[in-house]
């Protein structure tokens, strides 16, 4: 028969003779979700909803309270001044929330595959895009250094070395040949605005059955929906009021900094 | 015939407009279909115990599991990583259940954490509701001298689906929100 002993607020108890200590669950950020309500003040510390018409709902007093269990205590990176900052600008008048179909946040999922038989890594970028009556997980990027390998950004001097000169139509493109005669060097005969696009090559050794999926390894969030911040989300297992789902990185960002970092997330 | 179109036109957008409107779900409602989801969450921890469970008769145990694939969706998979390993080893519902059925311990004991975290619901493009509910399980294992021999915890990851649906009550249609259980992460915990 067990014999449950409830303490402090309900979160100690015995079963069986073992003290099960609650709390480190209770505290634990156990789902992106509640990530996102914790973020907002949208529950109380049980998980419990806020009533939108409640006072407690979206309280940036309290969030201002709440929004240091969201960062990893263990790294200076997330646990000192710029992170003070992020909260003070986060909790202020302006409207700093985070909503789940709000678009600038991506998942990092790092899987292994089997590229021709040799296990390999490779990241791949996810977002949240609306369809029909709903929303879904898709796929934006993927990062393989295999790939990054085949379109090195090469020295200048190099590239300037190979093109074909503004004439070459009345010579009947001839001259082509060039520029298939070094693999290599062949993307610098492609216009200045050409970017190679991984997701494609991607599909492409995925279906020439080059790529196979082994096992996703590790998952992330990039986030960029909060003002001129940019911060990364990772899961922590451990022991402790400090686990689960946590800000692992902080970056405070120019607006033209996070356009050029969203392209990447994001290509197209 | 043109405007007759797209008054045809408007007329649909209108329809579809109401039917997502009409199945958008109140904070209220929310909380009534979280209660059964987490019914069926319990008695899926009921059933995991009972199975688990050196004292159960085999054909009772099979019993129980055929139970517990009705709470599930037909296609739902369980994905199980360790500590040790991070690999995700998939199972259906029936393998995951017999492996636990089948497991070398004497004496196995199973508890559930009082702890259960609804997520938000959100729609996926076809409509339906999904949510994922969190659990947590501790198992210890015993040998013969009743010595523990094996334990963790894990955290168990739920994907709950939730439909609209009717039914036909003395001739009435009546609508009613269904909720099933679908793939499952089992992750170990440090604790």
């Amino acid at each position: 028969m067990l014999i449950i002993f409830y303490h402090a607020d309900c979160q100690t108890y015995s079963i069986s003779n073992n003290i099960i200590d609650e709390s480190d669950f209770y505290m634990m950020t156990k789902q992106m979700s509640q990530f996102f309500s914790r973020f907002n003040n949208e529950e109380d510390q049980y998980g419990v909803k806020y009533q939108p018409d409640s006072p407690e709902y979206r309280d940036n007093k309290r969030r201002a309270e709440i929004l240091p269990i969201l960062f990893d205590s263990e790294n200076p990176r997330t646990n000192g001044k710029l992170r003070d900052m992020f909260i003070a600008d986060v909790t202020s008048d302006e409207e700093h929330y985070m909503e789940f179909l709000g678009g600038e946040w991506f998942a990092e999922v790092s899987a292994t595959f089997l590229w021709k038989n040799k296990p390999v890594s490779i990241s791949l970028i996810l977002t949240v895009e609306q369809e029909n009556l709903g929303s879904k997980w898709v796929l934006t990027n993927v990062i393989f250094t295999e790939f990054n390998k085949m379109f090195p950004s090469g020295e200048m001097a190099e590239r300037e070395k190979h093109f074909l000169h503004p004439m070459s139509h009345e010579l009947d493109f001839f001259n082509i040949h060039k520029a298939f005669r070094n693999p290599q060097y062949i993307e610098y005969y492609s216009s200045k605005n050409y970017y190679p696009d991984y997701l494609t090559l991607f599909f492409y050794e995925i279906k020439n059955g080059n790529l196979t999926f082994e096992n996703v390894d590790a998952v992330k969030f990039h986030i960029f929906q909060i003002g001129n911040w940019y911060f990364e989300v990772s899961w922590f297992n451990r022991t402790g009021h400090n686990a689960g789902w946590l800000i692992s990185n902080l970056i405070y960002l120019k607006d033209e900094e996070k356009t050029s970092l969203l392209k990447f997330y994001q290509p197209k | 015939m043109k405007r007759i179109f797209l008054a045809v036109l408007m007329g649909v957008f209108m329809l579809a407009s109401t039917e997502v409107k009409a199945q958008d779900i109140s904070p209220e409602r929310k909380q009534a279909i979280d209660s059964l989801a987490l019914e069926k969450v319990r008695d899926l921890s009921k059933y995991i115990k009972i199975v688990g469970s050196k004292d159960t008769p085999w054909s009772e145990a099979n019993r129980v599991i055929e139970r517990v694939e009705e709470l599930f969706a037909p296609d739902a998979e369980i994905g199980v990583s360790s500590l040790s390993s991070q690999k995700i080893n998939y199972y259906s519902v029936r393998k995951y259940l017999e492996r636990l059925m089948r497991l070398n311990y004497d004496k196995v004991e199973i508890e559930w954490y009082n702890i259960e975290y609804v997520s938000d619901l959100q729609r996926q493009p076809d409509g339906t509701y999904v949510g994922v509910i969190t659990i947590f399980q501790t198992f210890k294992g015993y040998d013969k001298e009743g010595r523990l021999v094996y334990k963790d915890t894990t955290k168990k990851d739920i994907t709950i689906y939730v439909k609209r649906k009717e039914t036909q009550i003395g001739g009435r249609l009546i609508g009613f929100w269904d909720v099933l259980l679908g793939d499952m992460r089992v992750k170990e915990t440090t604790h």
